[in-house]
């Protein structure tokens, strides 16, 4: 089954044709979807850090990795909206892209590494701060995170440089 | 006078994605750092430590960051220079680049490492964010714009 024609749909909306054609709005979305990488996908990137003992040594990491909870799921809300948006104007060119699945399976990813390590480590960080040091899940959650969030930020730049065979497009269409 | 120089960066496919990759991971380090210390002014994260501490640990990390994003930001606009110069999303974005570090390492400093009354703490805490927020939005702009060199205006 392909999912083409939900793309075809989905692109067709008036919704996705006014985002797409209006000169402000698309660069708007994007500029969004940028700064919360920026604000949020910054705060994750020094909670990993934290976790592998490379920065913030001194603050606990109940505090470097869980009093910001609320605002990256916060960001993290906004960037996938903005991501969303971006994607429903422009569905068709992403469908045949290889970094676009990339970078959803990537997203896929996230969202399983933090149900598997919710108990054991995101559940669990006053447990964390008691050890004499971070134990070696925590420290395997943070490397997982580092490489799916770069990864995350490197497929999604690479969408812009894909060019697709020149039927490709047409085909799926007809 | 024209030199003719060929940037080794333009003869690759790969240079310029892969710069631009380093550079959004280099912003999000420099400037997911000062949100932290920005969050904390406002009172809405990391409210078990002063500012000063987050700043204290946090400080080296931003300069971390910001000098991967200078760089692979000068390389980036060596790719093709008369573009970003006639860009008025670049030049913008260089304003406020201009002010953010400036902002940061001064009025902002102050105030992280010597505290302020709450409205001056948090006003100054929304001014550095918007700021760097700016700053993205100029990056951003720059693609959405095409100025095209006019020989003759030169």
């Amino acid at each position: 089954m392909s999912l083409f024609p939900l793309f075809h749909w989905v692109q067709g909306t008036a919704f996705a044709t006014a985002i797409r054609e209006s000169a402000l709005v698309y660069p708007i979305i994007m500029m969004t979807h940028l700064a919360s990488i920026a604000l949020f996908g910054g705060m994750i990137l020094m909670g990993d850090l934290r976790l592998l003992g490379l920065a913030m040594k001194d603050r606990p990491v109940a505090d470097v990795v869980g009093s910001l909870r609320a605002w990256k799921w916060l960001g993290f809300v906004v960037m996938v909206t903005c991501g969303v948006l971006l994607l429903s104007a422009k569905a068709e060119q992403y469908y045949p892209n290889p970094f676009y699945w990339l970078k959803m399976t990537l997203l896929a990813c996230v969202g399983v590494h933090a149900l598997v390590f919710r108990r054991s480590v995101y559940g669990n960080l006053k447990a964390i701060d008691r050890a004499p040091q971070v134990p070696g899940t925590a420290k395997a959650a943070a490397v997982i995170s580092l490489v799916l969030w770069i990864g995350l930020v490197c497929a999604g730049r690479w969408i812009a440089y894909y060019e697709p065979p020149k039927d490709a497009v047409q085909a799926l269409s007809r | 006078m024209l030199i003719e120089f060929q940037n080794p960066l333009n003869s690759s496919a790969l240079a310029f994605p892969i710069l631009e990759c380093i550079h959004i991971v280099g912003f999000a380090l420099s400037i997911g750092t000062v949100a932290i210390v920005d969050f904390r002014l406002l009172d809405i994260g990391m409210r078990h430590q002063t500012p000063a501490q987050l700043n204290k640990d946090l400080s080296v990390w931003t300069i971390v960051g910001l000098s991967i994003m200078v760089l692979t930001g000068m390389m980036l606009y060596s790719s093709d220079p008369d573009m970003y110069y006639l860009n008025w999303a670049f030049l913008l974005k260089m304003l406020f680049l201009v002010f953010a570090i400036v902002f940061n390492y001064t009025i902002h400093r102050n105030v992280v490492l010597s505290g302020a009354s709450p409205g001056k703490t948090k006003m100054v805490a929304y001014v550095s964010l918007l700021l760097w927020i700016l700053v993205i939005f100029g990056g951003i702009f720059i693609g959405f714009l095409n100025p095209t060199l006019d020989v003759n205006k030169i």
